[in-house]
């Protein structure tokens, strides 16, 4: 169970690290690996390689060659799913896994972890479903995103009061309940309770924190604030907290035209056309631009400066006109096709992570990239971009097989072809090798051995020298002569049992040693006859089930050359869906751009209209033009 | 003209989101590539194995396997092997793989067919040691490939006592 423990943190720290907001997440220790392949596996996983470890993790299961690792490597499995956005298959192995084998606490991480899966993929039932099952045991530094994902969910359900109801009762640490405030600010403003919310929001538009994910928010939480008094006709408390939106920062636009109204609405032109004018000069995409070309000729006419209104009009009608036809431009070249293209190929230099982590994060130098930018920071975008990235990939992996797959056809026939022509030699060679009685002979030696041991038989295993000099001395001692009794023939006889006790005393002194020589040579002839017979069978093995094998990587060929065909089949149909999904987007996002253009025109049109009439009715009268 | 401009900046502050049309057609593509991952998977994992058999039989399968721990003493850069003296693998890390191998992956840097008998296996790495200075060590031994699959282990491993680095070979248990 530690190590089960231990796998889901490292996954579940992955996770953390990932997420597009800062964690306390600690490092975790390093996994003890005792199953080769599942280090293999966790090496694909770490670096990003979600896919080849899936593909090795379920090889090495089907394989069984992870004895020592059979717990941690299903929860492995489902971690690996989720990230590589198979979040339906990572709940489904979770909840099979989860329900009978694991601690609370690791159930809680797992279900809070598939909550912001689906959520972020706009699974909002399923998120909610998931929050709801997470029990007690969730760990500390885990409880604030927590909170802050069952108040994003509720929100993004239109369940406000809920949200309010999951934030109003959270005390989180610094960081986290700044985002958890912003939220609950924006909920309580939708929700129609605008001092609530605008209480909530000038808490995160005063944060005193320098980091620059916090002086967006800051910023964020000011505009939004900003807009929501104006909205409830209180300029006088919309610009000074408008002000105090940083003037390089993403929100900047939104803040000095809104600063611009807050202005108007008090009734001071003259100080609304200095943020309008200077707004006037930046970039036309952003809408805010769009807007101050009509702002500006606004407060000029209540100034009384009918001209001039007039000319900015007209320049107004003139910039919307062209930038239409920017866009009617791009238009053509998204439904001309290429546009994926050029974004992933700005891409196709990153590293190789797929999956739930992967976010394009360059534009093309194409001519609808300056209008795309907003679609790109949007979620849904960015996951369709991924799956197409992500389906383009298995097109090239099911390319890649179906080459391999024929040259998997000419190994075999190479091997069916080689098997065929050594078959005979094998045979031939086979039936001139007798093994049993070299198996025999073996046997009979350490037989002998055996006895010469139990019958001490010294002289047995001497050296041809000494059985000579034995031999020769007993010749020597059978010599009639030497049974008549004389002192010289005693002093013969004397040296003869001398010279027989030394051979004797000789060949007792060497006989464990060579005793055990013997033994080690038989030891080490049997070692080879083992190895000869081992080799043996596996020939006979090969004779009998090679061609059997053959044929079972012919069947398993042929079964899955099919198989990649129609699932390349479908993932084209697949690409293509995608693809038309995506420039869908694309091209409703740029028409979007046009229809806001197209009201801007008109309404600049009836402006001017209104300009010419107030100039004759003042030509007609009295008036001058100023 | 103001009360749209300030409609719209308000809901874009909050949740985006996109039509209802477009989430059901996002999400039937959704769920068409998840089924098609799931199944593609599946088919290389067949793949996978076929392409082991066919390639690697278990008789004569020798495989190398690259590890590492807690990696203070040694940044690694690539590691070569030789088998009876002929190189068989030279692979050069990327950061994100050497810490892959620090936090408990093992990388198969090589996997081939050996007759049974003796043979030696020479490994150098290659990295950074203590105080970032060029270090070049080398590692052998000499393995029975018997039958059935052998897995060898070149580990490398922090010596605390000696603030040094170790190189091993081992088999596989």
């Amino acid at each position: 169970m530690k190590h089960l423990c231990a796998t889901l943190c490292l996954l579940l720290i992955g996770l953390v690290a990932s997420s597009p907001v800062y964690s306390d997440g600690d490092a975790g220790e390093p996994v003890v690996v005792r199953d080769p392949y599942y280090g293999d596996v966790l090496f694909h996983f770490y670096k990003g390689d979600y896919f080849n470890a899936i593909v090795r993790l379920t090889a090495a299961q089907k394989r069984g060659v992870l004895t020592h690792h059979d717990e941690d490597a299903e929860l492995l499995r489902g971690g690996l799913a989720l990230s590589y956005g198979l979040h339906d298959e990572a709940g489904r192995i979770f909840d099979a896994l989860l329900a009978t084998k694991t601690r609370p606490e690791i159930r809680d991480r797992t279900w809070f972890f598939l909550a912001k899966i689906r959520y972020q993929r706009g699974y909002l039932d399923a998120a909610a479903d998931a929050l709801a099952a997470i029990g007690d045991e969730l760990p500390e530094n885990l409880e604030p995103e927590r909170h802050v994902l069952a108040a994003n969910v509720a929100i993004a359900r239109g369940q406000f009061d809920q949200a309010i109801t999951a934030l109003e009762r959270w005390k989180g640490p610094k960081g986290w309940s700044d985002y958890a405030r912003f939220n609950l600010g924006v909920a309580l403003v939708r929700a129609g309770r605008f001092a609530e919310g605008a209480n909530w929001l000038d808490k995160v538009g005063r944060l005193g924190d320098d980091r620059p994910e916090m002086l967006g928010l800051r910023d964020k939480a000011n505009v939004a604030l900003g807009y929501t008094w104006l909205q409830n006709d209180a300029p006088e408390r919309a610009r000074p907290v408008l002000q105090r939106v940083r003037l390089k920062g993403p929100f900047s636009n939104k803040a000095l035209l809104g600063v611009g109204w807050a202005d108007s609405d008090s009734g001071n032109f003259r100080s609304a056309l200095t943020p309008w004018n200077e707004l006037a000069g930046r970039d036309l995409l952003d809408p805010a631009v769009q807007e101050s070309l009509l702002a500006v000729p606004y407060a000029l006419g209540k100034l009384d400066a009918t001209g001039q209104a007039a000319t900015q009009y007209e320049n107004a009608i003139v910039a919307f006109s062209q930038e239409h036809q920017r866009l009617t431009n791009a238009i053509a070249d998204i439904e001309a096709g290429g546009m994926l293209d050029r974004l992933l190929a700005v891409e196709a230099t990153a590293d190789d992570t797929s999956g739930w982590y992967w976010r394009l994060e360059e534009m093309p130098d194409a001519t609808e990239s300056r209008y795309l930018y907003l679609l790109m920071a949007e979620h849904g975008f960015q996951e369709a971009l991924k799956s197409y990235r992500d389906l383009v990939e298995l097109r090239a992996n099911l390319l890649g097989w179906r080459d391999r797959t024929r040259v998997f056809r000419e190994i075999m026939d190479t091997r069916k072809a080689g098997y065929a022509a050594r078959l005979p030699r094998i045979e031939a060679s086979l039936a001139s090798a007798d093994m049993q009685a070299l198996r025999n002979r073996h046997d009979r030696l350490a037989a002998r051995l055996q006895r010469v041991e139990a019958e001490q038989n010294l002289f047995a295993l001497a050296t041809r020298r000494e059985q000579q000099l034995a031999d020769e001395i007993r010749q020597v001692a059978a010599n009639p002569v030497l049974k008549r009794s004389s002192p010289e023939i005693d002093d013969v006889n004397s040296r003869i049992r001398l010279l027989q006790g030394v051979l004797q005393w000789q060949a007792e002194q060497d006989f464990p040693a060579r005793v055990w020589r013997q033994k080690k040579q038989l030891h080490d002839v049997n070692r080879i006859l083992v190895g000869a017979e081992r080799a043996r069978l596996a020939v006979d093995d090969a004779r009998v089930n090679e061609p059997a094998r053959l044929l079972d990587f012919d069947d398993r060929v042929g079964n899955l050359t099919p198989r990649i065909d129609t699932m390349l089949a479908r993932v084209e149909a697949t690409i293509e869906r995608q693809r038309a999904f995506l420039d869908g987007l694309a091209v409703d996002e740029l028409r979007a751009q046009q229809e806001r253009l197209d009201t801007y025109t008109v309404q600049a049109r009836f402006a001017l209209a209104a300009v010419y009439d107030r100039a004759t009715a003042a030509s007609n009268g009295d008036g001058v033009e100023p | 003209m103001k009360h749209l401009y300030l409609a719209a900046v308000v809901v874009s502050l909050a949740v985006s989101s996109n039509s209802g049309v477009a989430q059901d057609s996002a999400r039937d593509l959704d769920a068409e590539v998840q089924d098609l991952k799931s199944e593609v998977l599946a088919l290389n994992r067949e793949l996978f194995l076929l392409e082991e058999e066919l390639l690697f039989p278990a008789n004569s399968q020798v495989a190398l396997f690259v590890s590492m721990d807690v990696g203070d003493f040694f940044a690694l850069d690539s590691v070569q092997v030789k088998i009876n003296g002929k190189e068989v693998a030279n692979y050069l890390y990327s950061e994100k793989e050497a810490e892959a191998l620090i936090r408990g992956g093992v990388h198969r840097i090589h996997i081939e067919n050996l007759k049974a008998g003796e043979h030696e296996l020479v490994a150098f790495f290659v990295g950074k040691g203590p105080q970032g200075r060029d270090y070049r060590r080398g590692a052998e031994m000499t393995f029975e490939k018997g039958l059935g699959a052998k897995y060898m282990e070149l580990r490398i491993s922090d010596r605390q006592s000696k603030l040094q680095p170790e190189f091993f070979i081992s088999e596989w248990e």
